[in-house]
């Protein structure tokens, strides 16, 4: 398929050469687009089209550099703007005339229709007693995350929401298996204040008991969270000698390195106030802070079926006091540890955005064990690519063993493929437009405006094998240059390797806007569900009812969903690779914690194996071992433990109580 | 070969089921004209709601049009571009050939080989299959057994029987796993409990509290406690799944519901030129001919002397210990035949797939009325079978472990327990079909099997004779 599309790729469109490497229109001598390419084309039609001139980003996939209206400063007035266009607008119509005199272009063959099952996503926040909003003044225009976890080792995915001003809740929950979704608020004996001025949060092992704890990222102080029995959490930050800062952090990754006891962690920090001349170029560094204990010191695992988290070896847990900063800082929306050239020594990626750094650009690290982190430079095949970076997604999606990444921004999104013409470099070929994931409008209610990309996630929601890409959009606050009603993206993956927007017809095309969100399967039936963290508005939750069919909703494809354990550090295996089998077909997930936008989820890894009964599944260790093939039957959850001999099967509890009706008929499903 | 009453009932019948069940099939006039080369003269629509008597009748009929067509190029037989794996595969490059007797299409009709000794029935050695388990996108051509296992056209004589038995003992197996994992969280402590349905022991299951479970002492079932009870290696769930499998395999025939646009983003994955070539309706024809095939039965021979020789054969058969394997019949609690059934996954229709189900009503059919029941009202199966695998060789007794590649996580010297029924009329034996006599596939007995084996080989002459000729009453019902 991957080969089939690039092969289609016509010459002269983005291949070696970003197409738009600032996600917008060109900075002088920057951004180079040849003639006779689709993109050129396309863009064209755009400013053929009446629309032309209504907004800034009319005509346009990304919003004009230079032109952007600041995100909360007022930014450049609409007669700039005009003006600007005015004269686009003279240069364009010549070239528009001298490609009309050209010999025809060949026609792009039509994509052909989405033809899979377009999932039934039915919004059920309310039913389900999620009733939470995030908001706040300007430091929350940003973040708004959350965390799915199993904080009471009932196998099914619990919730943290951030609040932003207001306070982040806790949900436990109480759907049944393959039932409607439940959640019930779980109060805290934590000091409030902790839970306030939150913008995200991340799942994490951190201390190694065998149970997830929770980073929470603020605006003035990180938090960790220990997690207790039964979804209580209690502050570690004394206790795991870690200072939270005060920084407005709105970007977390975590990874083990090798030998470590406890994982490192990566905090990604947006605008420094208290610079001079903040919020523009005053973006803080961001923070790397390693464990000080190698692996002996971590506490012995637990290793019986059932039984409690053995209690931490005296008085042991990680050590995070020395924190090392990751300089510069250019405003990072998101990072993500990830082993991009499959070496086995995750990088970390961020995302950062342009509105406020200066000279900044998409950063990718090197971090190696022992030594201090260093960027990749352009000698080293990282191209400069400067964009509104808000999320990371990560998926291997033409299955090629290699990761590949979805960058939102405002306007286009980003869908990068590492470019092998580049021996060992982490260079990549843009092939967003070309694959049909672009994004960069509203798919309803369009005004000619640029979206505002949040949240980005891969998982396959109707579970034909082919990763499907969700984005979160909506408006950073009232900026009228940008869609206003900008519905979230679940664009679809299709068997040609290109991607139908289906948000509309699944069902999450609400004028909410989005922020985090957590893919989960939160009642445990195979199929991917969301839920989506709004700013100013409340949360929504999404249950996938199967795919859309005449007649309501039918089964989607088969699944498996696989959890993997280890003995020693790094218990959950993050950065253990999943290569599961189906036929001829090998399909590639990792273990990672990190990306999407402040939002994360940790627990079963999901697969849709579509018509496949059978799968194998070989699991490369985050110590580089292969696993033998473990033969699963699919539609089941299957635990791995390092070294057995087969995988185990596990199931939800068939005999949970019904949770309690919604409280008027009119919630009901 | 289609007879004046097979026609005549047809026509009798198709008014009957349109009226019992929406239209089944569009009429002959607005088909294919009757000289048309094609062999599907007319598609059918799907299937829903319950159909009985004489409207299963005639919907079989149509099965069994199809089950004999012989597919041209016009239905869209071949798969130049697409494997005979299970899953849908492309080929690396096009197919050379348009038949082909290992990778296939290897076969014009199912008929072709189930045919003995009628429509439905066994195959001879000829139409031995070619099994490519882990090979799917390879074109091979030998005959090493490194690449394929090599197997004998089973008979479908009593299909439907068998699948209603195996979805009654998944649900039962399904049932007691639930039960010991509720037994285990109630009990915060494992839970080892045996697994067993209709007298046939499964092995033991462990669970924890935690929700997972240890299938280590498992016995003859697959881990997910799915029986799947066609193919010799009992590894096919349903007739309908099995019926999409081999309709690509052996003719290129595609069926939507596996091949379609849903699963593949086209509606021609074998890139002949046809669409969507088998349509749901075609594949619940198919589905109700072989589920609605009589069930042999043991018939009682003209000759006093053979009379004589099976009842000692019979008791033979008991005091050697074949019964522990192939049970004389097993309990059937419902006649009802659900299509889509309720254990088939994603590829091959499913309950969910449609709006209405349909259900056929085997108990309205004449041979059903013949079977025993007992005092419970269950229906008795004489399937002489428990539907299991067993370790049927060993380095002692290799004759039946004759494969080198294991099939769908099942090993290589594992095999379903064959049902005897039906013995009688479907010679050769053996999983690769060549064992040309009773007393040589009864001598074969390995592992499991070997003390019967040897039992048998240890009888009197007398005695090995007269299990032979009870053996030769178990007859197809034609």
């Amino acid at each position: 398929m991957g080969s089939r599309l690039k092969e289609d790729i016509p010459e002269g469109s983005a291949r070696g050469t970003p197409l738009c490497p600032a996600g917008h229109l060109p900075r002088k001598g920057g951004d180079r687009q040849r003639w006779g390419s689709p993109l050129f084309l396309h863009r064209l039609r755009f400013l053929q089209s009446p629309t032309i001139g209504r907004g800034s980003g009319a005509g346009s996939i990304s919003p004009l550099a230079g032109e952007m209206s600041g995100r909360t400063e007022g930014g450049a007035t609409r007669t700039d703007v005009r003006q600007v266009f005015r004269l686009k607008r003279r240069v364009l119509s010549a070239l528009v005339a001298l490609l009309l005199a050209m010999p025809a272009v060949a026609a792009e063959p039509a994509p052909s229709p989405f033809s899979g099952d377009v999932p039934v996503l039915h919004e059920e926040a309310a039913a389900a007693g999620i009733d939470h909003v995030y908001g706040g003044p300007w430091e929350f225009f940003v973040g708004g995350g959350g965390a799915a976890l199993d904080c009471n080792e009932d196998g099914f995915p619990d919730v943290f929401l951030a609040g932003g001003k207001g306070d982040g809740a806790f949900y436990v929950n109480r759907s049944r298996a393959g039932g409607r979704l439940a959640f019930e608020k779980a109060p805290q004996d934590l000091d409030p204040k902790d839970l306030q001025n939150v913008t995200g949060a991340y799942p994490l092992d951190i201390d190694q008991d065998g149970r997830q704890d929770l980073v929470l990222l603020r605006v003035g102080g990180n938090v960790l969270l220990k997690g207790l029995p039964g979804c209580r959490f209690e502050k570690a930050n004394f206790a795991w000698h870690f200072d939270g800062g005060r920084a407005w952090t709105t970007a977390f990754s975590a990874t083990f390195e090798p030998g470590m006891a406890y994982p490192t962690l990566a905090f990604g920090n947006y605008v420094d106030r208290a610079a001079p001349g903040s919020p523009w170029g005053t973006c803080a560094d961001n923070v790397l802070i390693r464990p000080r204990q190698p692996a002996a010191a971590a506490p012995e695992p637990r290793v019986a079926a059932g039984a409690e988290p053995a209690p931490l070896p005296g008085a042991g847990g990680p050590d995070y006091s020395e924190p090392t900063a990751l300089s510069p800082g250019y405003c990072a929306l998101s990072m993500l540890f990830t082993d991009w050239d499959r070496s086995g020594q995750p990088s970390l990626r961020i995302t950062n955005d342009r509105q406020y750094y200066r000279g900044g650009e998409e950063q990718l690290w090197r971090v190696e064990p022992g030594r201090a982190p260093r960027p990749y430079r352009k000698a080293d095949g990282w191209q400069h690519l400067s964009i509104w970076g808000m999320g990371i997604a990560e998926g291997d999606v033409d299955n090629d063993g290699y990761p590949d990444y979805a960058l939102t921004s405002m306007g286009d999104t980003k869908l990068q493929f590492l470019d092998r013409e580049f021996e060992d470099a982490p260079t990549y070929r843009d092939e967003a437009y070309q694959r049909g994931a672009t994004a960069h409008r509203p798919y309803v209610h369009d005004a000619g405006k640029p979206s505002t990309g949040w949240h980005a996630g891969f998982a396959d929601f109707n579970n034909d094998t082919r990763l499907d890409l969700f984005i979160a959009k909506g408006n950073v606050e009232a900026m009228p240059d940008f869609a206003a009603d900008d519905p979230d993206n679940l664009l679809m993956g299709g068997f040609d390797g290109r991607f139908t927007e289906v948000g509309d017809r699944a069902g999450i095309a609400l004028p909410t806007k989005g922020r985090g969100a957590l893919i989960a399967d939160f009642n445990l039936d195979g199929a991917m569900d969301l839920l989506v963290v709004n700013r100013g508005q409340k949360a929504s939750l999404f249950r996938n009812l199967g795919g859309k069919a005449d007649f309501g909703e039918r089964p989607l494809g088969n699944f498996v969903e696989v959890k993997l354990s280890q003995k020693g550090a790094n218990r959950d295996a993050v950065g253990a690779k999943l290569a599961v089998k189906i036929g001829a077909t090998t399909l590639n997930r990792t273990i990672q914690v990190g990306g999407g936008h402040a939002s994360g989820t940790a627990g079963f890894v999901h697969v849709g194996v579509g018509t496949a009964e059978r799968a194998e599944i070989r699991v490369q260790w985050p110590d580089g071992e292969w696993s033998h093939p473990y033969r699963v039957f699919a539609d089941n959850f299957v635990l791995i433990d390092k070294g057995a001999v087969a995988a185990r099967y596990w199931y939800p509890d068939a005999e949970r109580p019904e949770p309690a009706e919604p409280a008027t008929t009119a919630e009901r499903n | 070969m289609t007879t004046r009453r097979d026609n005549a009932l047809r026509a009798a019948a198709l008014v009957l089921a349109n009226l019992a069940a929406g239209a089944l099939a569009a009429p002959a006039g607005a088909g294919e004209p009757a000289w048309s080369e094609k062999a599907i003269k007319r598609q059918i629509p799907p299937v829903t709601g319950r159909i009985a008597g004489a409207s299963l009748e005639a919907l079989a009929h149509e099965g069994r049009d199809l089950f004999e067509a012989r597919f041209t190029d016009l239905d869209g037989a071949g798969r130049p571009n697409a494997t005979q794996a299970i899953v849908p595969t492309a080929t690396r490059r096009p197919a050379e050939l348009d038949f082909q007797r290992l990778a296939g299409p290897d076969a014009n009709a199912c008929s072709s080989c189930h045919n003995e000794p009628v429509a439905g029935g066994a195959g001879s050695f000829v139409a031995n299959a070619f099994v490519s388990e882990g090979f799917e996108s390879a074109n091979f051509d030998t005959l090493d057994a490194q690449f394929s296992n090599e197997r004998g056209t089973n008979h479908l004589f009593g299909a439907g029987l068998i699948e209603l038995l195996a979805r009654e003992m998944s649900a039962d197996l399904a049932s007691q796993r639930r039960a010991a994992l509720h037994a285990a969280r109630q009990s915060g402590g494992a839970v080892r409990k045996p697994l067993s349905s209709k007298g046939v022991d499964f092995g033991r299951l462990t669970a924890f509290p935690d929700g997972s479970v240890d299938l280590s002492e498992l016995s003859g079932v697959d881990d997910d406690l799915v029986v799947r009870p066609f193919s010799q290696k009992g590894v096919m769930t349903s007739i309908r799944q099995f019926s999409v499998n081999a309709m690509n395999q052996h003719h290129g025939m595609e069926a939507g519901e596996r091949w379609g646009a849903r699963w593949t983003g086209t509606a021609d994955f074998d890139g002949d030129g046809h669409a969507d070539e088998l349509g749901p309706g075609e594949v619940s024809a198919l589905v109700a001919f072989q589920a609605t095939l009589a069930p042999p039965r043991e018939e009682a021979p003209d000759d006093e002397a053979w009379v004589e020789a099976a009842a000692r054969g019979r008791t033979v058969f008991r005091d050697i210990g074949c019964e522990s394997c192939h049970r004389p019949a097993l309990p059937l609690k419902s006649l009802r035949f659900e299509d889509p059934g309720p254990l088939d996954m994603a590829g091959t229709l499913r309950t969910g797939d449609v709006e209405t189900p349909a259900t056929y009503d085997l108990s309205t059919l004449e041979w059903a009325k013949r079977l025993p029941r007992n005092d419970a009202g269950e229906v008795l199966v004489p399937l002489f079978g428990d539907l299991k695998r067993h370790r049927i060789a060993d380095s002692r007794t290799p004759r039946l472990g004759n494969e080198t590649l294991a099939q769908r996580f099942v090993e290589r010297d594992v095999f379903m327990t064959a049902e005897l029924w039906g013995l009688a009329d479907t010679a050769p034996y053996g999983h690769r079909g060549d064992i040309t006599t009773l007393d040589a596939v009864i001598r074969a007995h390995g592992a499991e099997g070997e003390a019967s084996g040897h039992a048998y080989a240890a009888l009197p002459d007398a005695d090995r004779s007269a299990l032979i000729a009870w053996l030769k009453t178990l007859r197809v019902e034609e």
